[in-house]
Formats: C-alpha cells, structure tokens, sequence
C-alpha cells in the first residue's frame, strides 16, 4: 500500500531530511511513525502527500508511483488518502455539516450522495447531534473528530493521521485513537505519525521510529526501541 | 466537472463577490474607469480613420487617355481601370465634356470676359485629354495603382495624388497606433487590479484551498468560484461602461448636430452613427472585461496552487 525504496530527501539548502529509509507498510494495517520533532517525520508525510518530491529513491502509494506521477494525477493519489491534521484544518465559517461534505464537494461529488454519506459518518464519530455548530462551538475532541469524519467520508482506502492527539486532552486522544482502530478493523490503513511514546506504546501496533532522518526500529508488536533522543523526549 | 459541482462553485464566487462588496466596487470602478477610456480611445481611432478615409476617398486619380486615342481606345481603357483590386469607382470623361466643362469654367470668370476664348477649338482641333477619375480604395496602396494605371495602354499620364494620401495614411496609422497603446496599457491596468482584488480573496481563503488540495481537489475545481468572481466584475464593469460611453456618444452627436457651428456641421455626417458603433463597443467591452477578469483571477491564484 505504502513503499519507500532508499528514499532521500534534500530541501534546498543542502539539509538531508531523509535518507535510507525503506519500508513498506501493507494494505489493512496499523501503524504508528515515532519520532521526536525535526526527526523527519513531517518530511516522510509531505513525500507520501506529494506535497515534496523524493530526491532519490522511489516512493508507491497505492497505484501511483509518486517519483514518475504527473501534476494532473496528485488530485486523485490524494483522494486514495484521508489526512487528519493536529490543528484539524477546519473552516471556520462553516458548520460541522459543511466542512465534512466540502472534501465531497471538492472531489465532485454529487449532492444527492453527499446528503445521504455526510449524516452517517458524522453518526459514526458520534457528531450527529451537533452537524449544524461551527468548530469554534465545539471542544478540540469535537473538532478533531470531524475532521477525522472529512478524512473518512471519500472512503479512502488509507488514513494518515498527523498528530492527531497533539491538541486534545489525554482522555479525548484515546476516543480518537479507538476510533482509528474501529476505522482500521473495517480494513482500512491507517498511519499515526506522532511523536507521543507513550501513545503508540498503549496499543501494541506495529511502531516505525524514526531519528535524524533515518528508519532506527521497526517493531511490529508496538514495543518500539528506546534510544538515548526517545528517553530525553519522554523526560 | 458535474453540473452541480459547477452550479455550487459559481455560487461560491458569486457569494465572495458580495461578502468581499468593497474590493467589488473598487475593482468594478477601476476597471469601468479603464474600459471607458479605452472605449473612447477606440470610438476616437475609429472617427479619425473614418474621417481620413473620407478625405482619401475625395482625392481622385485622374487617368488621362492619349490625346489622339479613339473611342475604341478610351473604351478599353476603362476596361483595364475596371479590372484593377484597388479601384472602388470610376468615372469617364470624355474630350468633349473636358471641353465644355472648361468652358463653363472660364464663362464665369471675370464676368464671362474670356468666354470666347475656346471658340474653335471642337473637333478634332481639342487640346484636352479624354480621362477616367477614378477613386482608390486603400491609400496605402495608391503608388502601386498608379503604377498600375499608367502600365495600362493607351494611357497618356496619371495625375495621383500620392503626397496627400502619404500624409493621410501617416495620420491614421499615428491615430490607431496610439489608440492601441493605450488600450494596451489600460489593458494591464485592468489586470492589475483584478489581480489584486481576487488575491485579497485568495489570500482570505488559503486555508481552504489548501484542505481542498489535500482532499483531492483539481486546480480547475479551485480555480472555478475565483474565475466567476473575476468574471463577474468583468461583466458588471462592461455593462457600466457600456452604459456610460453611449450615454455620452449619443449625447455628443446630439450637440454636434444641433450646434451652430459650421464646421462641426460639416463633419455630422462623417461622424460614425450609434448604431453602426454600439455593437462593436458591446461585444468589444463584454469580451475585454471577461477576459481581464478571467486571467486576472488565474494569476492570483497559481501560487496557492502549488501545494
């Protein structure tokens, strides 16, 4: 589903984001992407985004091998992935209702399908009450959960979640993260890139660490490597 | 892209364009401003071009058939004449009718006190030449013609007002050179200020084009509200503008027409009718105005779109 072949990447400026890094991560799986801030993490998402382009190395996303894709084709890699962000990337102008058929809407969607798909993924993250609020009335729980509902409501075959806990208390991250997990036992992947330890520890899934741009443990059973950089991130 | 998609995104853009209403009515008046002045840039290149082409048309070429030609010969001269491109009319005039012709002119003068004086000449003692007046059609071309004209044969001479015409088409040329130049500076005025009121729009909604990108969202689907707003401010500043340039066309050809001055009666009927104009100003304004708002909100958008 998702593959990274000696993959590198170097911005403008010479500084080295990533490198070596070769994994592969299968269709229907969990996983997290541990790795403290400026480890590469950001980078590895922005390459599976197409936002920045690998600078060597290959990377395949579903069908699309992304260093041979064409500009007209990023729209529809992007549309095989639903991104959850941790500032949750809602308009604020619009309801909770709006902002969940806006990524239906800009994916031409008819309105007929999006009257009867929005309601039932806001009843799946448990928002069907409160469709008609605006995300400042509701709490970061709330919020983060519609966006999780826009990142759901394509049917995409991957969920990317950035951070998805950053911005929410500790109570409100386990309600996002067991809705990852029913999200994920209906077969779909899902990727949480955070640098939280104790998160990705509490659920025992597979764990991609990641320092100073390189791949340092892969652990399939979530009990991830501590090196030196993870205790000092945990103190 | 499905008709609902592009139904909701034009109500998109036309929604910004009313909750964005004071950047709406600067651009609107800013670019009405610029289209009014190109609208009478272009009525005035249009009036002095018809005007010159008058003046050309009223300068003949005067073709002078050999004296001791024959009927026959001046017959078939005008045969040629009448086969040349850039000939809109021609007249005959016959060695007769030059003769009495010049006599009726000498009659008048000095109170009929030479008007003997071509007694005697008829016949076959008439000095005057046998010759077509005729009018060319594009001034430009006059020296060609009347190389054209003198090649023909039985042709004596050709009397071409060449100096004239050189001076009138240098006016024309002169006139519509500067017509366009302004309308292409105002042109990239327009596009400026286009520019700047869709990029306040963009800039108020980055947010969303960037979610829409990381949905999936093709650049045309983004492009399309900010493409109707920018549209729409084209097509409601032709309107006015439209507006505006008749009201003072008709206006003005009414004060033309009832003024008592001699000379501006005299250009009446060389100025161009509202209606032979306002058609072209129509089209002309509608086309511009659309097309100014269509790319000015395309070049505000593409660096948002580079996500």
């Amino acid at each position: 589903m998702i593959e990274f072949c000696n993959v590198k990447k170097v911005y403008p400026g010479g500084n080295v984001a990533l490198h070596d890094v070769n994994l592969k991560i299968e269709k229907g799986e969990f996983c997290f992407v541990l790795g403290h801030s400026g480890a590469g993490k950001s980078t590895f998402l922005k390459l599976i985004l197409r936002e920045e382009a690998a600078t060597e190395g290959k990377i395949q996303v579903g069908d699309y091998d992304l260093s041979k894709i064409k500009n007209r084709d990023i729209p529809f890699l992007r549309r095989q992935l639903g991104v959850v962000f941790q500032d949750f990337r809602l308009i604020p102008t619009m309801t909770a209702y709006d902002n969940v058929a806006f990524a239906m809407r800009a994916t031409n969607v008819q309105e007929r399908e999006i009257r009867r798909r929005v309601p039932y993924v806001l009843g799946l993250v448990g928002l069907s009450e409160k469709a008609r609020r605006y995300p400042p009335e509701l709490s970061g729980g709330e919020q983060q959960r519609v966006a999780l509902a826009r990142a759901l409501v394509n049917s995409p075959p991957i969920i990317i979640a950035d951070e998805p806990t950053g911005n929410i208390d500790p109570e409100l991250s386990v309600e996002i993260m067991e809705l990852l997990t029913a999200i994920n036992k209906v077969g779909v992947t899902v990727v949480v890139v955070t640098h939280e330890h104790e998160l990705a520890a509490r659920f025992h899934k597979r764990t991609i660490l990641i320092e100073k741009g390189q791949v340092v443990a892969d652990q399939p059973d979530g009990v991830p490597v501590v090196t030196p950089s993870e205790v000092e991130v945990m103190r | 892209m499905s008709l609902s998609g592009i139904r909701y995104l034009s109500r998109q853009g036309l929604h910004n364009l009313v909750q964005n209403r004071l950047m709406t009515l600067a651009s609107v008046g800013v670019l009405t401003a610029c289209l009014v002045i190109t609208g009478v840039a272009a009525l005035l290149s249009a009036n002095v071009s018809n005007f010159v082409d008058y003046l050309g048309a009223q300068n003949r070429v005067v073709v002078y058939v050999e004296l001791d030609a024959d009927d026959a010969t001046a017959q078939a001269v005008g045969d040629e004449i009448g086969k040349l491109s850039n000939i809109t009319e021609y007249g005959y005039t016959s060695k007769e009718e030059a003769l009495e012709q010049t006599k009726g002119w000498i009659s008048e003068y000095d109170n009929g006190a030479y008007a003997s004086v071509l007694d005697g000449y008829e016949g076959e003692n008439n000095p005057l030449y046998a010759s077509y007046s005729v009018t060319v059609d594009d001034l430009n071309q006059i020296a060609k013609t009347t190389q054209e004209l003198e090649a023909i044969s039985g042709v004596d001479f050709v009397d071409s007002p060449s100096e004239l015409a050189s001076t009138l088409v240098g006016i024309k040329t002169t006139v519509n050179l500067a017509g366009w130049g302004l309308v292409a500076v105002l042109a990239v005025v327009a596009v400026v200020v286009i520019v700047n009121t869709i990029r306040l729009t963009v800039f108020a909604r980055r947010k969303e084009i960037n979610i829409m990108k990381f949905v999936g969202a093709t650049n045309g689907f983004i492009r399309l509200p900010f493409w109707v707003e920018g549209t729409a401010i084209g097509a409601i500043s032709a309107v006015l503008a439209f507006g505006i340039i008749s009201a003072i066309y008709i206006w003005l050809l009414g004060q033309v027409s009832v003024s008592g001055i001699s000379w501006l009666q005299s250009i009446y009927f060389q100025i161009l009718p509202y209606r032979a104009v306002w058609k072209w100003l129509l089209g002309g304004f509608a086309a511009a105005g659309i097309l100014l708002g269509g790319v000015g909100s395309s070049l505000s958008i593409r660096r948002y779109l580079k996500v």
